[in-house]
């Protein structure tokens, strides 16, 4: 019992300073619309990493099926029937405590492709997010703007 | 064992491993009603549309023209194209092509900008089967162009977003032409330059425009010359268009985001210096420009590197050549009066071009 107490003592320690580490990347945390205005993506945190899923559709219907849109473009045939609303665009960003989340990926739903991203916030409402393929220098860098949900 | 059951629940509420997943079904019609905490960004519309094309940032190529026939006249003063008596060396050609080497890196790609620099570098072999000359020839231009013909050039591209809708397209570029190696490179002072600028508007995502003006070299001689853009997809995204008239126009068809399909044509040319026709005070320019009827089939080999195959036929539009004083170039424009140097033809080839390319995101 001694033993279970100390790993619990330590696994303790461990989660807690873990989270407070951990709180200066979750001022990324919230809604944010890309500068094209066609999606709003909600930025969460899971375990220790960041993740943005797709919550509104500016054309939330497919104009060929009238239905709502899936993920048709996405390489993986298995993943076509899953709807776009919802869906996890950004995954796996860690904070390194330079205001910047690394080692993630941002996938762009219109071409089906996935690029490595790096997230650096200029200012608490607002982000550049680059997407790049091996080195930063081969991407494209989009302003993101942070949205706040009205009440009912 | 209470212990271990909060050590179980310590590691999933940390745990990564559900991150793909919700287990609560989310109501979205919140996000319906939103306000910007701070300004809302503005919008600048994008310098792609649906489906395009991918954009290279490096490629290799590899370009062959299939057996066909040059015959050259003396180097003298020429107002009308060839006749049989005009000429004086003839060379049957089993192949022309070589390597074609081409990087565009983003040196400030967001939103508001974009602003590409690159490289390229093509050669161009001449591989001669059989010669026939009309009597003793001096200064053949056959054995100059027989050393091949380099280009090595810089290129930028600027785009510019004004807002949702419209944009403003420059390009610029600056080539070194000639019968030189990259060993013993020519002058820099024969340097030639060309560029556009575009004014467009981009309606929707799967079209956009664009008008302006160019001066090119692509009919082998500079021109000043209006340009026009028309990029479109279609609304089953399974077909388009993409086309910058006059230099290219295709008919593009997508079989799947990784397999697609060019139909159209594109024209090719440059002003070539050849060295040993030419001395200080006079440089002798090989005015070579070409149309290329073609079928480029382009394939996702794996992630961002795409492979492509190029079949078509090319048709001789100029090589004719010209003494610039100097150096320095003119323009004569397609109603001109100046003699040429030369009167040069080509006949017609079969030609294929391969390649792989890495593309941007």
């Amino acid at each position: 019992m001694k033993t279970f107490k100390k790993i619990f003592a330590t696994s303790l320690l461990f989660f807690l300073l873990t989270s407070l580490t951990s709180d200066e990347g979750d001022r990324i945390i919230g809604l944010w619309e890309p500068s094209n205005g066609k999606a709003r993506i909600k930025i969460e945190k899971i375990g220790s990493k960041y993740y943005g899923k797709i919550v509104w559709l500016k054309e939330p219907l497919d104009a060929a099926t009238n239905a709502p849109k899936l993920d048709k473009n996405n390489p993986d045939e298995s993943m076509r029937n899953v709807p776009l609303k919802g869906y996890r665009m950004l995954k796996d960003f860690i904070y390194n405590e330079k205001n910047e989340w690394k080692e993630g990926t941002i996938y762009d739903p219109e071409s089906g492709s996935l690029y490595s991203c790096v997230i650096n916030m200029k200012d608490e409402n607002t982000l550049d997010i680059r997407g790049y393929i091996g080195v930063k220098a081969l991407g494209r860098t989009d302003v993101w703007k942070r949205l706040m949900v009205n009440k009912k | 064992m209470r212990y271990f059951f909060l050590l179980c629940l310590f590691w999933f509420q940390n745990s990564d491993s559900f991150a793909q997943q919700d287990s609560i079904v989310e109501d979205f019609s919140e996000y319906d009603n939103v306000t910007y905490t701070d300004t809302k960004s503005k919008v600048f519309c994008n310098p792609k549309i649906l489906d395009l094309i991918p954009q290279r940032f490096v490629s290799v190529a590899f370009d062959a023209q299939l057996p066909h026939t040059l015959s050259v006249s003396e180097i003298g003063k020429y107002s009308t194209s060839l006749k049989e008596g005009d000429i004086n060396e003839k060379a049957e050609l089993n192949y022309v092509g070589g390597l074609r080497l081409f990087a565009n890196i983003p040196v400030i790609s967001k939103n508001s900008i974009v602003w590409q620099v690159g490289l390229n570098y093509w050669d161009v072999n001449y591989q001669v089967k059989d010669r026939t000359k009309n009597g003793a020839v001096s200064n053949s231009s056959i054995d100059e162009i027989q050393k091949g013909l380099t280009t090595a050039g810089l290129h930028s591209t600027l785009y510019k977003p004004l807002n949702e809708k419209q944009f403003i397209l420059l390009q610029v570029s600056a080539d070194l032409n000639g019968n030189y190696s990259i060993a013993n490179p020519q002058s820099l002072n024969y340097l030639r330059y060309s560029a556009a600028l575009l004014w467009g508007k981009r309606p929707s995502d799967r079209k956009q425009w664009a008008i302006g003006i160019s001066r090119t070299y692509r009919v082998g001689e500079m021109n000043y010359i209006p340009v026009f853009m028309f990029n479109w997809t279609s609304s089953s995204r399974k077909w388009g268009t993409e086309i910058l008239f006059p230099a290219r126009a295709h008919v593009r068809k997508k079989f799947n985001p990784s397999n697609l399909m060019l139909i159209g044509y594109e024209l090719e040319g440059q002003s070539y210096r050849l060295n040993g026709l030419s001395d200080q005070n006079r440089s002798l320019e090989l005015r070579r420009g070409e149309l290329r009827l073609r079928t480029e089939f382009q394939k996702k080999l794996f992630g961002f590197i795409w492979g492509s195959l190029q079949l078509g036929y090319r048709h001789n539009y100029s090589y004719k050549a010209d003494y610039l004083d100097d150096g320095n170039d003119f323009y004569r424009g397609f109603f001109g009066k100046r003699e040429y140097a030369m009167i040069n033809n080509l006949t017609g080839a079969m030609y294929f071009q391969i390649g792989i390319h890495l593309v941007s995101p």
